[in-house]
């Protein structure tokens, strides 16, 4: 079987990023890291290939939809046990990042490989919108569980849970093939040693073009429901006040507003 | 990130007279161990502060004749031109960076022990050192008075000559001729040198004028000025009274101040000049300071391990201070200046104020920094603090294990040689290895910046990875895929007793009260037992510490040890007197000379260093401070067979700091450095040889004059 886990590389903003004019960030403020879900769907398809029975023929194939920024990421992955890598990158996808378009991206690479399973992360922690992973199941019109907590291979099918408001556990079963959105502490991502590393080196990898995938520019546009058109610095909520002072100070009022915040 | 609006006053240019100071940053006078005779190391080690960014630097205290020998101690020396051609590199690098370079005259009067020129010291009084023995010196008479003069003059005179732009007399720390004469501890004097403040300033103004005279407007001039010996001693200088009435007395012949407080010879004010972090913060002689400012319209400038541009911009904003001085703190980050000017503030290695930089003076060894290994190293080893080459071999993989000082340095370092991968894993959950027990010791907070400074630097190198709470045993590194192994596993302390005064474990160690320093960490010192008896042969900070610890956890501590102090390294590192004082104020019973022979249910058993008759004593737990071992087992285990190691493609295992052997934690830095400065070499397990500046004997040495 194959899975297929989506993966992505988010920008994260150092504390005092500035914005110019037209509210665009400047890109020295931006780090990139891997989106914090993707370990745990990345850990869980492996868990899945690693525990069927021997033979069986498990591939697990990651794919993000990214500039040359992806390829860290995918290498990562790689180093982790994922088995290939696809890249998807045209000029025309900059900027966009509406989780309609990427997902009817993925939805392009998904018909072309055919996986049993998907597992997406949750959601990424740029954007937030915890929508591409539905949005996906949608397009390909696949059962689909978001928010899963625990995975069993469950004869041909898999037994997933989701935790629920006030400690109830839902358990669903459902066949194959599906898509799962993984929440984090599902697992224990493992930790890529050297050797894994440089084994990814020589990992199949390629990079895929709107074209190669039978897409147009337009049919992704035109599905993006929604485009960024600026950023904000968001303002100091009123309850915000500096301390400022030397650090005993500060320290001493610190513990002074703790103290009256837990009495009240 | 850019630079804090705030913090653009201290890149205003300073006036000094006929010179000006390009901002405010200047190097304190400060020891090297270089002196004259290390022309190139004493060079460079001021050019890399230079180019760091400094406006001055400034030479270690000087002498001006052999009247005044310092030896074992190293001063620099302006004896003859020999002398001032060696300094004169310094001076010339300097220039190359745009900083201004400065000379301290000394003449130490009494406390030069002339162990090198055999000349009798004379003094203000005839008077006796406090730090040497069986010897004493002669009173100055008014010739005598003109004489030293004279030499101040000759030795202003040569430094001019070979291009410095700041003359210094400095009657500082207790340990200088002028300060003496200030004071009416050691100026017992009736003439017009002695008796009232206006008189006993007088030999050092009329010095200060005649130099003035002779260099013109050549260099500036400064006094650097003790303004508070820092204890109740009438016979001292304090600062609203002696300070206050000498800086209205001498404004008029310097260009600007430069202020100090407490001393660093004198026993009683030992450490309080450049105190360590175990007893003060940022800036902590800053009343004395405010106290002088009135007196001068002049610039101050003044010291006080400013490490954070917060405090230094707020102290020359509120008009206390004009220019930033800064020994510590340029020791542990040459570039200082620079990465405030830039705004770069995560990149500061700051001071931890552990002293070991001053600790080698004490043992006329070269100038080490914990902070910064490559300090000291920039002449003869050719290390710069913020340069590294590629490694020749940067596409092999690197698996460092052990994240305490060594394997943290040696995982950053390979990481700005851009090793292609660098694996740093430790099995604590944190890194710092050691440093997260020491850090928690009373008092030595400030030491855990050895880990956050590497921590900052490791998460923005992107080929090194930091693996926490991770155990690596033999099979697991050497299927780690690693070409390179490096093993910084620290080391332990010895549960046996194992100790250098006897190399005999402690019969009785392995009872249940005994402890090792780790198990009281662990229980942040409430072990059981109400009575704690703490055996110190190690010499340092852990004895101190455990005996903080166990009084902070409500026990009654006793410690014992075999030197005639406690923690006699410690004299070194400027901590001793305030230790021993402070610890014995607090209830602590300190047993000198003796040693631990025995511990028995029933109590230990010992004996005086100096008497046969045993001695014996009763405690409801122990703790052994003797020695450390190696945490080595790692190391053994994988080098014990070469051929799986070939196997595995592992070229090369090397071990580093405390899992080599157990030393300072500027040793451990430094040796996780040094590997990794040198992981490219032939043989990179040996240090390569350094340059020795060793004297020419084919040249015709000259003749030192005035030595009869
Ligand atoms: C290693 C070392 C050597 C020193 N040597 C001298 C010296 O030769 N002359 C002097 O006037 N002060 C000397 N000092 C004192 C410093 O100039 C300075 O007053 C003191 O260290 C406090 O400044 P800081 O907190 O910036 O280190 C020395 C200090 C250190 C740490
Ligand atoms: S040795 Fe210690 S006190 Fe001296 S500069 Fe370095 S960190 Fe600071």
């Amino acid at each position: 079987m194959k899975i297929l886990v989506p993966v992505k590389q988010v920008a994260s903003i150092d504390g005092d990023f500035t914005l110019d004019g037209a509210g665009e960030l400047d890109p020295r403020a931006l780090h990139w890291q891997a989106n914090e879900w993707d370990a745990f769907s990345l850990e869980a398809a492996l868990q899945l290939a690693e525990s069927s029975s021997a033979g069986e023929g498990f591939e697990v194939v990651v794919v993000t939809v990214a500039d040359e920024h992806g390829e860290e990421g995918l290498r990562a992955c790689l180093a982790m046990g994922a088995d290939r890598a696809l890249r998807v990158w045209d000029p025309a996808l900059a900027g966009v990042d509406d989780p309609l378009a990427i997902a009817a991206v993925l939805a392009a690479v998904a018909r072309r490989e055919d996986p049993g399973l998907i597992l997406c992360g949750v959601q990424s922690s740029d954007s937030a919108n915890a929508a591409t992973g539905v949005a996906l199941a949608g397009l390909l019109e696949l059962p689909r569980v978001a928010v899963v907590t625990a995975i069993e291979q469950d004869g041909g099918g898999l037994t997933v849970q989701r935790e629920l408001d006030g400690g109830a556990v839902e358990v669903l079963r459902l066949s194959l093939p599906a898509l799962l959105t993984i929440q984090t502490g599902i697992n224990e991502p493992r930790r890529a040693n050297l050797r894994a590393i440089k084994l990814a080196r020589s990992k199949p990898s390629a990079t895929l073009a709107l074209s190669d995938l039978d897409l147009d520019v337009s049919d992704v546009r035109e599905v993006a429901g929604a485009r960024t058109v600026r950023l904000l610095e968001r303002g100091r909520g009123e309850g915000a006040s500096m301390i400022e002072g030397p650090a005993e100070a500060i320290a001493g009022r610190i513990v002074e507003l703790v103290t009256r915040e837990l009495r009240a | 990130m850019a630079r804090d609006p705030r913090h653009d006053i201290l890149f205003e240019p300073v006036p000094i007279g006929p010179k000006t100071l390009r901002n405010r940053f200047y190097q304190s006078p400060h020891c090297t161990s270089f002196g004259a005779e290390l022309p190139g190391a004493q060079a460079h080690i001021r050019a890399m502060k230079a180019e760091g960014g400094w406006a001055a630097v400034n030479t270690e205290f000087c002498s001006v004749h052999p009247s005044s020998d310092s030896r074992p101690l190293v001063s620099a020396r302006l004896w003859d031109d020999d002398d001032a051609r060696n300094l004169a590199r310094m001076a010339e690098l300097a220039h190359e960076h745009g900083a201004l370079a400065g000379v301290e005259l000394w003449h130490g009067g009494c406390v030069a022990g002339n162990l090198e020129s055999r000349m009798p010291a004379r003094s203000v009084s005839q008077l006796t050192d406090d730090g040497l023995y069986a010897t004493s010196c002669y009173e100055l008479d008014k010739a005598g008075i003109r004489e030293i003069q004279g030499y101040y003059v000759a030795a202003a005179r040569r430094a001019r000559d070979v291009g410095f732009d700041m003359i210094n007399i400095e009657g500082a720390e207790c340990g200088a001729l002028p300060q003496h004469f200030l004071m009416s501890k050691f100026n017992h004097r009736t003439d017009e040198y002695g008796g009232s403040v206006e008189n006993r300033a007088r030999f050092w103004l009329e010095t200060v004028e005649q130099v003035r005279e002779a260099v013109g407007d050549d260099c500036a001039v400064t006094i650097r000025l003790c303004v508070d010996t820092l204890n109740d001693d009438p016979r001292g200088i304090r600062a609203a009274e002696e300070a206050y009435r000498f800086i209205e007395l001498g404004d008029h012949l310097v260009d600007f101040w430069d202020l100090q407080g407490g001393g660093w010879a004198a026993a009683e004010w030992a450490g309080d000049d450049a105190v360590a972090s175990r007893f003060a913060g940022e800036f902590s002689h800053r009343p004395y300071i405010e106290a002088v400012r009135p007196a001068t319209k002049k610039p101050i400038a003044t010291v006080g391990r400013f490490t954070n541009p917060d405090t230094m911009a707020a102290a020359v904003s509120s008009g206390l201070i004009d220019i930033v001085a800064a020994a510590r703190p340029s020791i542990a980050d040459p570039f200082l200046p620079r990465k405030i000017e830039q705004g770069r503030y995560e990149e500061i290695r700051e001071c931890i104020g552990c002293n070991i930089c001053a600790s080698r003076f004490g043992l006329g060894a070269p100038i080490v920094c914990t902070q910064n290994a490559t300090l000291g190293e920039e002449f003869r080893r050719g290390w710069h603090p913020e340069r590294f080459t590629v490694a020749s071999n940067h596409d092999k993989s690197v698996l460092v294990v052990g994240a305490g000082p060594a394997g943290m340095e040696c995982a950053m370092v390979l990481g700005k040689r851009s090793m292609s991968a660098v694996h740093l894993v430790d099995e604590q959950d944190a890194l710092g290895g050691c440093m997260r027990s020491i850090s928690a010791y009373p008092h030595l907070g400030e030491w855990g910046r050895v880990t956050t400074y590497r921590q900052v630097q490791l998460g923005k190198l992107a080929s090194v990875e930091v693996i926490l709470g991770t155990r690596l045993d033999a099979e697991a590194v050497l299927s780690y895929g690693a070409e390179i192994v490096v093993i910084a596993t620290g080391a332990r302390w010895r549960a046996d007793g194992m100790n250098g005064p006897t190399q005999l474990p402690i019969p009785g160690a392995q009872l249940d009260f005994v402890h090792t320093p780790e198990q009281v960490s662990a229980v942040k010192g409430a072990i059981d037992g109400e009575h704690v008896l703490v055996y110190d042969t190690d010499g340092y900070f852990t004895g101190v510490g455990m005996a903080e610890m166990l009084l902070a956890a409500g026990k009654r501590v006793s410690v014992v040890t075999p030197s005639p102090n406690l923690a006699p390294f410690m004299f070194y590192t400027g901590e001793a007197f305030r230790v021993n004082r402070e610890l014995r104020a607090q209830g602590v019973e300190i047993v000198t000379s003796h040693v631990l022979g025995e511990i028995t249910p029933d109590g230990l058993h010992g004996q005086n260093v100096w008497a046969p008759d045993p001695v014996h004593w009763e405690a409801d737990a122990v703790v052994l401070v003797t020695q450390r071992q190696p945490c080595d087992e790692l190391y053994h285990e994988l080098r014990a067979d070469p051929d799986r190691l070939a196997r595995e493609g592992i070229d090369s295992v090397y071990r580093i700091g405390d899992c080599l052997a157990p030393r300072t934690i500027a040793e451990n830095v430094f040796d996780g450095h040094r590997l990794a400065r040198e992981i490219d070499t032939a043989d990179p397990a040996t240090p390569l040889p350094y340059i020795r500046e060793l004297p020419d004997v084919n040249r015709q040495p000259a003749a030192v004059p005035g030595a009869g």
